[in-house]
């Protein structure tokens, strides 16, 4: 097992470097600068300012110092738009934001999700079973730009209750709108894996064999079939976490918070080389370390899954 | 059975669906005066949308609109602008006189000048940033604006004077340039000039005479690069430069040379190389702010973080959480900080106008920014008692490429200008005014406006027949050109929603009026940027254009160079024509001259004027002092909260003086 996470974590620095590398040569191939606007800059500026970020060199120099920074000190450089801020720094401050918004809609998706799922598996062809996948249907089909305005309108505009946008720290009133339109989604796919999980589990050799020892209901579902009917819901959620920590673009811009995922979105329209490469690599190895994490989560889960 | 469940669970969803849209209906046109809560701040607070993340709060490096908003609060310069008029009024200089040419400027500055840590602000503040600001290694994205300070552009550019080390005397441009512009006042011997400004009954004693100010009027040195290979490059193209400059020394411009002078502590002179009647309204510009020295040189790029900052402004940095917010407080080290009414002001980056509108509506923020109401929602919040409807400066054309067949026949360009009609066009978008020319209509009084032909469709096809492409009327009265290779003409936009609805309107009046149906292509902001700088485009382009200072020169030299129009048209009777009116003292004289130079670029039709926005935004009854300027600059020191209900604005405010 230990071999294993080694192996894996060994492979993760060629993965990230190629990571950087792709998205380097794409930031390249993108038309347009950081500092192009509708006022265009005089000549003589614009060679300044390509002088002063080394836009001037050839394009293996440009790679080489860009990787080199990277590998040698882990330090992704200085953002082109905002003068003088690292991007290291960035990240450090953006994150907690994310972060916070994220843990709390994978939560209330777990818990929702996992709940109405197995419900609906239970108790299959009931109204319970169709309500809730209808609405699972809906959270899936309703995409997060719709949610979030649709709940803006109706509590914050309509009613009055919750702040509409803008992040006030944790815990703070104004989570809940942008928690709730960013876990629907999860919610609903979560869900629906439970049920389809959970039906599968249930109809297996080894519930049956649970029931005819004479277990109590309670016991053979808790103990056995979710631990069975989850698996799914294991693969799916492990990336799941790694975007929802990572921040989310929509999110993010709909309700104004300072998190990763609106940095993002404007290091790319920015052209914003660094902080669009720290970013990337950052989402990189989040998504990486997850699915390592749902590797061991599996090893532990299902007893027939042994890594060497 | 199964599909019963499926209707009735459609059904319910369909049901749900519509009980949104008539709530979101209810919420939107509710027939409140204003839109939405006028409960004042409990403290006397401002809270506002800045659009982006500002880039930086050094005033000096950064181009940006949201950036300039903010330093407003936190810097001055020598002139402020007029709330209401953008006019230049007297801010750390009290008081100036300008010579007969608007070349040479003196400013006596008030003596009671504070940074916010105490220090005092002299003339050599005011040296020290425009130097600044024209070093190279500065990368202020405004430099070019004080490239009208002598040898200013020569600096910035790391040029080099030529002198004779026998004699010590130096080159002259007008030795080697027969083309070169008459001396500016600024740049003729003192002694002949004796009649260089305006009697003036306050100044009782003639301003202090220097060495350099003898120097500033020497004429105009010959400047060549600084770098080897690019001189000799010159020199070589050259022959009669390249022997007169054998022998002599090159001495390389230091920012000592740069045409700007503190005479003594508190008068400050600047000399420019040309007349700019413009120039004083320029000088509000964030690039012409000033920056504290010492902090500036010992934290470098970090001198404008929120833990090093100082400013010179009505307000200073209480906090800065980049994304999030930025709070400036009253700097009580304020020369005027009796008289600035607020405590604090908020600035929130928000880039969602939809979100922007909604903390608007229940109440926390006091105001928006310029264009911050969504396209669709304007016929609605246009009724509105805290709507903001004034002229800006500002124009909406269409682009076109000039250097590609078959726009580059003048014929061909005036005939797509001709059939699009402007008025039904401006009545469409309701929030602009038709546009002719190259000037937003009645922004300058006294400027002469010219008047081009307005639509006419019949005008045009007969324009296009001339240049060879026949138009042609169909049985069902419809018009067809087969000829025109449309195939070669396209309509480019920046991708955003309602600039695809303007693209489709334009395409639409083509094809009744010419029969020429123009394919539309949209392009990322950045890809479309690119192509609009380097011409790589065929046909049309969405254009617009702010005034970066009230006169009309910043809407007519954007032809000046090439590089800013994106047209690829240059013309150098046009470049003569704009330096002939600058060099020309009377105000209305000058005025004709531009006007002039207008009607004939517009004759050449680069470019296809469309319309003259509004501003649109909202603001809050109780927010004074606060107008909607057609800069969409507001100096934050005159914004108050006004809890006296009867005091409080129930329409747009007016914009003369009371």
């Amino acid at each position: 097992m230990l071999r294993f996470i080694v192996r894996r974590l060994l492979i993760t620095i060629p993965t990230i470097l190629v990571v950087i590398s792709i998205t380097w040569v794409l930031i390249k191939l993108a038309p347009g600068n950081f500092y192009s606007g509708e006022k265009v800059l005089s000549p003589a500026v614009e060679k300044t300012i390509r002088e002063k970020y080394g836009l001037d060199k050839p394009w293996y120099q440009q790679y080489g110092k860009t990787m080199w920074t990277i590998v040698r000190h882990l330090d992704f450089g200085t953002s082109l738009k905002y003068e003088g801020q690292s991007v290291n720094t960035i990240i450090k401050r953006s994150l907690p934001v994310s972060a916070t918004i994220g843990i709390l809609a994978y939560l209330l998706a777990l818990v929702v999700g996992i709940t109405a799922g197995s419900l609906a598996a239970l108790k299959q062809n009931s109204k319970w079973d169709y309500t809730s996948m209808a609405l699972a249907m809906l959270g899936i089909s309703v995409p997060n730009f719709v949610l979030g305005p649709i709940l803006v309108l109706i509590f914050s505009l309509g009613l009055y209750w919750v702040p509409p946008s803008r992040w006030e720290g944790f815990p703070s009133r104004n989570l809940i709108l942008p928690v709730l339109t960013l876990s629907a989604v999860y919610m609903a796919y979560i869900a629906r894996l439970t049920r389809a999980g959970m039906l599968e589990v249930l109809r297996s050799d080894y519930i049956r064999t649970a029931r005819a020892k004479g277990l109590r209901e309670r016991d053979v579902v808790l103990k056995h079939a979710l631990r069975g009917g989850l698996m799914p819901v294991v693969s799916y959620t492990g990336p799941a976490l790694a975007f929802l920590l990572t921040g989310t673009v929509v999110v993010e811009r709909i309700f104004a918070l300072p998190g990763l995922g609106n940095y993002f979105i404007q290091a790319s329209l920015n052209r914003d080389e660094p902080l669009i490469i720290g970013i990337v690599a950052f989402i990189a190895i989040t998504l990486l370390l997850m699915n390592l994490l749902v590797d061991i989560a599996y090893a532990y889960l299902d007893p027939r899954v042994r890594y060497q | 059975m199964h599909s019963d469940k499926l209707k009735q669970t459609v059904g319910l969803v369909l049901l749900a669906a519509l009980a949104l849209a008539n709530h979101s209906c209810n919420v939107v046109s509710s027939n409140e005066e204003f839109f939405g809560s006028t409960t004042p701040p409990a403290r006397n607070i401002f809270r506002y949308v800045t659009g982006d993340e500002p880039e930086t709060l050094d005033p000096t490096i950064s181009n940006g609109q949201p950036e300039a908003r903010i330093y407003l609060g936190l810097y001055e310069g020598l002139v402020e602008y007029n709330p209401k008029t953008l006019a230049p009024e007297p801010a750390l200089a009290e008081r100036w006189h300008i010579n007969n040419d608007a070349s040479e400027f003196t400013f006596h500055l008030r003596n009671t000048g504070r940074w916010s840590n105490g220090d005092p602000i002299d003339a050599n503040d005011f040296v020290y940033s425009f130097r600044r600001a024209l070093k190279k290694e500065t990368a202020s994205k405004n430099a070019s604006m004080a490239f009208y300070l002598k040898y200013g552009q020569a600096y910035y550019e790391q040029r080099v004077f030529v002198r004779d080390p026998k004699t010590a005397q130096f080159l002259l441009a007008k030795d080697f340039d027969p083309n070169s512009p008459p001396e500016p006042l600024s740049g003729s011997p003192i002694d002949t000039a004796k009649s260089e400004y305006l009697p003036d009954s306050k100044e009782t004693t003639p301003d202090p005479d220097s060495a350099f100010h003898h120097q500033m009027h020497t004429p105009t040195r010959l400047t060549l690069p600084g770098d080897e290979k690019k001189r000799n490059k010159s020199l070589d193209a050259d022959p009669k430069l390249k022997q007169a400059v054998a022998g002599k020394e090159f001495v390389p411009i230091k920012p000592e040379d740069i045409g700007v002078e503190a005479v003594n502590k508190y008068m400050l002179r600047i000399s420019l190389s040309q007349p700019a009647p413009f120039f004083l309204g320029l000088l509000a510009h964030q690039v012409f702010r000033i920056v504290p020295r010492n902090v500036v040189e010992k934290y470098g790029d970090q001198w404008a973080h929120a833990e090093h900052i100082v400013t010179c402004g009505p307000f200073k940095v209480k906090l800065w959480k980049p994304y999030d917010q930025l709070v400036l407080e009253r700097d009580p080290m304020y020369w005027d900080a009796a008289n600035v009414k607020l405590d604090e002001i908020y600035f929130y980056p928000i880039l969602d106008n939809s979100t922007a509108m909604n903390m608007y509506k229940v109440g926390e923020l006091d105001a928006l920014y310029n264009h911050a109401v969504p396209n669709p929602w304007v016929h609605i919040i246009k009724t509105k008692k805290d709507y903001m409807d004034k002229g800006e400066a500002a124009i909406d054309y269409l682009i076109i490429n000039t250097t590609k067949f078959p726009l580059n026949n003048p014929k061909v360009r005036k005939a797509f200008n001709l059939s699009i009609d402007k008025d039904a066009y401006a009545n469409w978008r309701r929030i602009v005014k038709p546009l002719n020319g190259f000037m937003p209509e009645g922004m300058f009084p006294g400027y002469p406006q010219p008047k081009p032909e307005p639509f006419n469709p019949a005008e045009a096809r007969r324009l296009l027949g001339e240049a060879g492409y026949p138009v042609s009327q169909n049985a069902d009265g419809s018009w067809s050109c087969p000829k025109f290779p449309s195939d070669q003409v396209e309509f480019v936009f920046n991708t955003q929603a309602q600039n695809r609805s303007f693209a489709e309107w334009m395409q639409a009046q083509w094809k009744q009026n010419l029969g020429i149906t123009v394919g539309l292509r949209n392009m990322e902001w950045k890809t479309f940027l690119d192509a609009k700088a380097k011409l790589d485009f065929k046909g049309f382009m969405r254009g617009a254009w702010g005034a970066d200072y009230m006169d009309p020169f910043t809407f007519l030299s954007l032809f000046y160079t090439g590089a800013d129009s994106g047209t690829g048209w240059q013309d150098p009777k046009y470049v003569a024509m704009l330096d002939e009116a600058n060099r020309t003292l009377d105000h209305q004289k000058r005025y004709d001259l531009l006007a002039k130079a207008e009607a004939y670029m517009i004759e050449q039709q680069p470019i296809i004027p469309l319309d003259t926005p509004s501003v649109n935004w909202l603001k809050k009854p109780y927010v004074k002092g606060m107008y909607p300027n057609p800069g969409s600059l507001y100096p934050w020191k005159y914004v108050y909260i006004e809890r006296d209900q009867a005091k409080w604005d129930y329409s747009t405010p007016s914009l003369t003086a009371e």
